[in-house]
């Protein structure tokens, strides 16, 4: 919940001068996850063909996007040329991020 | 004012009390604009932000405006109703999907509290911050945000008029136009030729005009074996054009011509009653079917509110997508230029987003974040083979680089070009509720 608060906050981005850097760092990690809802559904909790991604566990979805960046695994499709535009670091931050959105919901 | 019903609880209701909690403090203020609701405006009406065009732009800008700034005070100007999509509209010229299953109303947008008045936006005044729409009100503004797609630069080919666009098609916005191409394939006779002219670069949706062949291709293999499809291309080049001609080759035969350029492929008149067009060394090309493809630019109302240059179409700050040439305008989508980011429907929601941000960081006093967008373009060459192109598109020394991308491989097999139709059809569900709230 105080996460969920401090990722709310930085969205907002509200004037106040005791803002920590992580919550302008949350506000730059959802905007840089705003394009995954062009696949995933907003927030990522569209299920379907293509996998809802929100509320799965941190370490899973790393793993994934990981392999998808790393490795040269031919069973994916789209994802690997996609992984690739980001640094590992933001990788692990998006991971983070859609492991707290909620739950998904299904068709 | 109506209370909006916010559809999301969770994380909405944590922002309300937050914004709450903040009260006086709040670099936001709660203005709530003086409006009538519902119903056509026959009074004027103001909007800290007004979106004019309801598309995969501006829909979205309009959606992640509010979901980001619940109290911010959103209208939206979109004359439609319901919105047909261009993407999969190539599906309905083939008969594969029905005009219904493209069509998105903006319900849910309503739902999230943004105004939506069904009406046109005529003209801009950035002096006075004001719109003036169809319906004769005016609307002011604090920040605008074009998102007015494309329109076509009528008779840059000789003899191609609206006139013309009854009888020779370009359904390069869908609706009326899609549903008048298509009753035109299925009345074709067996043994005709479905004639395509596609223009130079820059135009909406690059690959567009070799699906739609593709997909006539299939429609006419199916019920008109004997008919052809003949594509005159303005240019040498196309998106993802060793994958079409590889597919086309595979499961198209030699049902789909095409002729670019330097093989005379560039048409300079059409005679749209006779379906004729001819090409720049003269050749006549008689068609069972015409559908131009023409020469656009950004839609009249950047024109309007001086945001276009001499190109006919919008400059923008690439961190922002704020109008380079007029204050407090963003454009994003088909208008702008953000090359290398393509002219498609995934690149104006990513934009859209990445403008939303900007303008709520604006309204705040705040630095804009750093951007980023994808795109991903699915081509449907039959219902069981599809290629894609995909991107990821950063800022780099002030400028919008391809960070990573590429297309779907030569060597793929069939199981590989099934799934990504599956995905093109996935990717279609997820994009229109990431815009309209809606599923398909």
């Amino acid at each position: 919940m105080k996460t969920r608060f401090a990722l709310t906050f930085a969205l907002l981005l509200p004037a106040l001068p005791a803002l920590a850097d992580d919550q302008a760092n949350a506000a730059q990690t959802a905007l840089l996850a705003a394009s995954c809802a062009n696949c995933h559904g907003t927030d990522g909790k569209l299920a379907g063909v293509i996998p809802a991604i929100a509320n799965r566990p941190a370490t899973a979805l790393e793993n994934q996007l990981m392999e998808f960046k790393h490795s040269d695994s031919t069973r994916a499709t789209v994802m690997p040329r996609i992984a690739k535009g980001y640094s590992d670091d933001e990788l692990k931050a998006l991971a983070q991020y859609f492991s707290r959105i909620g739950s998904a919901q299904q068709r | 004012m109506t209370k909006s019903n916010i559809k999301n609880q969770g994380l909405n209701s944590s922002r309300r009390d937050l914004l709450k909690l903040m009260g006086a403090a709040s670099a936001l203020p709660l203005l709530g604009a003086c409006s009538s609701l519902g119903g056509p405006a026959s009074k004027d009406l103001s909007a800290r932000v007004v979106v004019v065009g309801g598309g995969f732009g501006g829909a979205t800008a309009a959606k992640y405006l509010k979901r980001n700034a619940p109290d911010l005070d959103v209208t939206l100007i979109e004359p439609n109703k319901v919105f047909y999509t261009c993407p999969f509209s190539n599906l309905v010229l083939a008969g594969m999907r029905t005009m219904d299953s493209i069509s998105h109303n903006y319900n849910e947008l309503r739902e999230l509290g943004v105004r939506v008045v069904h009406t046109t936006a005529q003209d801009v005044d950035p002096v006075s911050r004001t719109v003036s729409l169809g319906d004769g009100s005016n609307i002011r503004y604090e920040k605008l945000l074009l998102s007015p797609g494309i329109d076509i630069r009528w008779n840059a080919i000789e003899g191609y008029d609206q006139a013309a666009a009854e009888q020779a098609p370009h359904a390069w916005k869908a609706g009326d136009q899609t549903r008048l191409l298509r009753r035109q394939i299925e009345a074709m006779d067996d043994g005709g030729v479905f004639v395509l002219t596609a223009p130079a670069n820059p135009f909406r949706c690059p690959p567009g005009p070799y699906e739609r062949a593709s997909l006539v291709a299939h429609y006419l293999s199916q019920h008109k074996p004997r008919s052809k499809v003949l594509i005159l291309d303005a240019k040498d080049n196309f998106s993802k054009q060793g994958l079409f001609m590889q597919g086309w080759k595979d499961v198209h035969g030699d049902r789909i011509e095409w002729v670019g350029l330097s093989g005379d492929g560039k048409v300079v008149r059409v005679d749209a009653g006779k379906r004729e067009v001819e090409t720049e060394f003269g050749t006549i090309h008689k068609a069972s079917v015409l559908n131009v493809v023409p020469p656009q630019k950004a839609g009249f109302i950047a024109d309007r509110a001086g945001v276009t240059n001499e190109s006919g179409w919008v400059p923008v700050d690439p961190v922002t997508f704020e109008s380079t040439q007029v204050k407090d305008i963003y454009v994003v989508g088909d208008a702008t230029i953000a090359a290398p980011m393509p002219k498609s429907g995934f690149a104006a929601n990513a934009q859209g987003k990445v403008a939303a941000a900007a303008i709520i960081a604006a309204l705040e006093g705040q630095r804009p974040l750093e951007p980023s967008w994808a795109n991903t373009c699915y081509s449907l060459i039959n219902p069981e083979y599809g290629i894609s192109v995909a991107a990821v598109y950063r800022i780099q020394e002030g400028l919008i680089h391809e960070s990573s991308g590429g297309v779907s491989p030569s060597d793929a097999n069939a199981t590989f070009r099934k799934l990504e139709v599956d995905y093109a059809s996935g990717w279609y569900s997820a994009i229109t509720q990431d815009t309209w709230g809606t599923r398909r």
